[in-house]
């Protein structure tokens, strides 16, 4: 059980900087997610938590005590690679025992341990396996078993789910997260995959070039982004972030007619996500059309592509409606569902 | 423009039987997408159009030219995998201009169409750049590109996204799909995601273990599935799946749910009393309701932004909702389901094969 502490932590690679002063704190049993795009620094981050990697400034904390000169195998912090790292001439079973049977532990203490760690994981029955012989999630399981047999404080993982297929990957991510329910460990997550933070983690930490950007639980940043940056980082299809014309009375060009009084001062840019984009079809006198460039049926909703001039943007329309590729339509924005940017890219409220 | 004929087409390698007596017609033109899980046959599908591979029975007609004994260089396809194989030591330009350059097209056309490209698939900046040193969302564009550049009648793709973020996927898919549109090749598409084949084919074919279940337009194979697999393989979350039993009540044949309870009267006429069946709905189409329904724990809650999907039941048998990202519901809760029964799809449960007409 820990807490988890940065102070001003900054971290070099030659000329490149990877973290830049990064603050953050992570409680005991928080299920923390790093979130951003390649190179943002939040494998980095991970590298120094298990003290892979020296800071070159600041301070890392673990349940209070400084950690910089600590060694990683002191820091008993446990890592679940992309690539899982799994022995593949070991059984399922020799693979969880392994860190035990590394430190001499008695034999009765292994089973004990092994027996509890797989009971927690659902492994039992396959044990005897080999890794080869099991599916993409039963070796998911079976690396993060290894992990926890060693009882670390807390637990690490660096995307360990992105090679596994969409499927499986939908179902792997509930299960990553009852897991840590019920282990009640400090974990901290990696993923670039929106989807997955916002589903997993009970805080996300949102990175960009090194830095924090914001950090809150998922629905927070989801509903009140404090940049454009972060807007457009989460959601799928992504936030629409759109200029707005001058006099503030609309979007694209007039196509998208906006109420003055709800944006605020020094806004320049509109955010709308595509849940809250209405798109109904165009009458002919409608001066303010949109061609439909794409029409993606989902199933349960449907994507719309919309253009207008060289700016594209897409609408998400629950269920099944009837619109074609090249037609026209009219739009307009959900009650109270837009975000609104200052042209630094910062969030303003109304 | 080239439309495709497999009949009884069948692969084996030894003992193992990869294919078995697959017949599809891709019409000229169309976008066909070939969706299963990894061994199901689609790659090997492919990997015979191709003529990587030769069919151990049935054949193979590019129109009405039989495609028996023919090489690969000589099918007009054009191929794209998942593994981009670009030319590093080339600049973007040299890698598009290529083909062109190889089968003798004429310097100032093939400027002309290397620049069409490029702006197509928004290349246009990068040009003169080396390819080395671009990211691999930018390389697969190119690798399409490399191979859209020569209007093959037929172009096939392998899984030509699975390597790319999930965010380029996306835009890649809409791309990909209006390129198609455009240039009207006839387009075969493999892929195990079942979001890319329903956003992009205009019809697609479900394996399973070396077999071709359904094919149809992606709204009527995801409303209609013809049976268990790709009423689950496809959606996002998949089809709910519950085993259950016809039991009549006064209001008609009911499914028995165990202990989830007894649904509405069941949409479909002539089934006997006490029959096995698979009660199916799709996760868009429960709602919490404070009346009549089955009864489920929530066991857990995942808000993902536009939508919450519930996830409920039991250990034996688990199902998903989707509902809007504000649902007051928590962890733990019981709720009470009521789906509209022109939403209930019924399987039959030893075959798997559906038991509900199209509607």
């Amino acid at each position: 059980m820990a807490s988890i502490a940065f102070n001003n932590v900054t971290k070099r690679f030659s000329e490149t900087v990877a973290v830049n002063n990064v603050s953050f704190e992570i409680a005991d049993s928080e299920f923390f997610c790093l979130f951003g795009p390649p190179l943002s620094g939040k494998s980095t981050i991970l590298k120094l938590i298990l003290g892979l990697e020296k800071p070159d400034e600041g301070e890392i904390l673990i349940d209070g005590k400084p950690v910089n000169h600590v060694s990683p195998a002191r820091r008993n912090v446990a890592m679940v690679f992309q690539n899982l790292a799994l022995f593949p001439h070991m059984s399922a079973e020799q693979n969880v025992r392994f860190p035990l049977a590394e430190r001499r532990m008695a034999e009765s203490e292994i089973a004990s341990r092994v027996a509890e760690v797989s009971g927690k994981l659902h492994i039992g029955h396959i044990l005897h396996k080999s890794p080869a012989q099991l599916s993409g999630g039963e070796r998911q399981r079976v690396a993060i078993a290894r992990a926890l047999v060693r009882d670390p404080v807390a637990y690490l993982m660096d995307d360990p789910i992105s090679a596994l297929d969409a499927r499986l990957r939908e179902e792997t991510r509930v299960e990553l997260k009852r897991i840590q329910n019920e282990l009640g460990r400090t974990m901290v997550y990696v993923t670039h995959d929106q989807e997955e933070a916002m589903s997993v983690a009970d805080r996300i930490a949102v990175l960009e070039a090194g830095s924090i950007r914001q950090i809150g639980a998922p629905s927070d940043i989801y509903d009140n982004p404090n940049s454009s940056y972060v807007a457009g980082m989460l959601g799928a299809p992504a936030m629409n972030l759109l200029a707005l014309d001058a006099g503030n009375s609309s979007a694209l060009d007039g196509a998208l007619a906006l109420d003055q009084a709800h944006v605020p001062q020094g806004a320049s840019q509109i955010g709308i996500r595509p849940e809250d984009l209405i798109v109904t079809p165009a009458a002919a006198s409608d001066e303010t059309r949109v061609r439909v460039f794409e029409v993606e049926p989902l199933g349960g909703v449907t994507v719309v592509t919309l253009q207008t001039g060289e700016t594209s943007l897409r609408a998400m329309v629950r269920g099944q409606p009837k619109i074609e590729p090249d037609s026209e339509v009219s739009l307009s924005v959900a009650a109270g569902q837009a975000c609104f940017f200052a042209s630094n890219g910062e969030a303003l409220r109304a | 423009m080239t439309a495709i004929h497999l009949e009884n087409l069948s692969k084996s390698f030894g003992s193992f039987t990869a294919l078995k007596d697959m017949n599809l017609e891709i019409a000229d033109g169309e976008f066909v997408a070939l969706l299963g899980p990894s061994g199901c046959g689609k790659s090997t599908t492919m990997n015979m159009i191709s003529g990587l591979l030769d069919p151990s029975e049935g054949s193979i007609r590019f129109g009405d030219r039989d495609m028996r004994g023919v090489p690969m260089g000589k099918r007009g396809v054009g191929f794209v995998f998942q593994n981009y194989a670009i030319f590093t030591h080339m600049s973007v330009y040299d890698n598009l201009a290529y083909g062109l350059k190889a089968t003798g097209v004429a310097r100032s056309e093939r400027d002309r169409r290397v620049k069409d490209m490029a702006e197509f698939l928004h290349l246009t900046p990068m040009l003169n750049k080396p390819s080395a040193g671009l990211s691999v969302n930018i390389l697969q564009r190119l690798a399409i590109g490399r191979s859209a550049i020569m209007e093959p009648a037929i172009f096939l793709l392998d899984e030509p996204l699975s390597n790319v973020d999930a965010a380029f996927r996306a835009v890649m898919r809409t791309e990909l799909k209006h390129l198609q549109r455009q240039f009207r090749q006839t387009m075969v598409y493999v892929t195990h995601d079942q979001l890319e084949a329903m956003t992009m084919a205009d019809r697609i074919a479900v394996m399973d273990h070396g077999k071709l279940l359904q094919v149809g337009t992606p709204i009527d194979v995801y409303n209609n599935p013809s049976n268990v697999f790709v009423a689950g393989f496809l959606g996002s979350p998949g089809m709910n799946l519950l085993p259950g039993r016809t039991i009549a009540a006064p209001a008609g044949l009911c499914a028995d749910l165990g202990s989830f309870g007894i649904s509405a009267p069941l949409p479909v006429a002539g089934l006997s009393e006490d029959r096995a069946i698979v009660y199916g709905f799709r996760p868009e189409h429960c709602e919490l309701t404070s009346g009549e329904g089955i009864r489920l724990p929530v066991t857990f809650v995942e808000r993902i932004g536009a939508r919450t999907i519930l996830h409920m039941g039991n250990k034996e048998t688990s199902l998903r909702g989707v509902f809007d990202n504000d649902v007051p519901v928590r962890t733990g809760e019981n709720v009470t389901l009521s789906i509209d029964p022109a939403n209930i799809r019924l399987f039959d449960a030893k075959t798997g094969d559906a038991l509900t007409e199209a509607r």
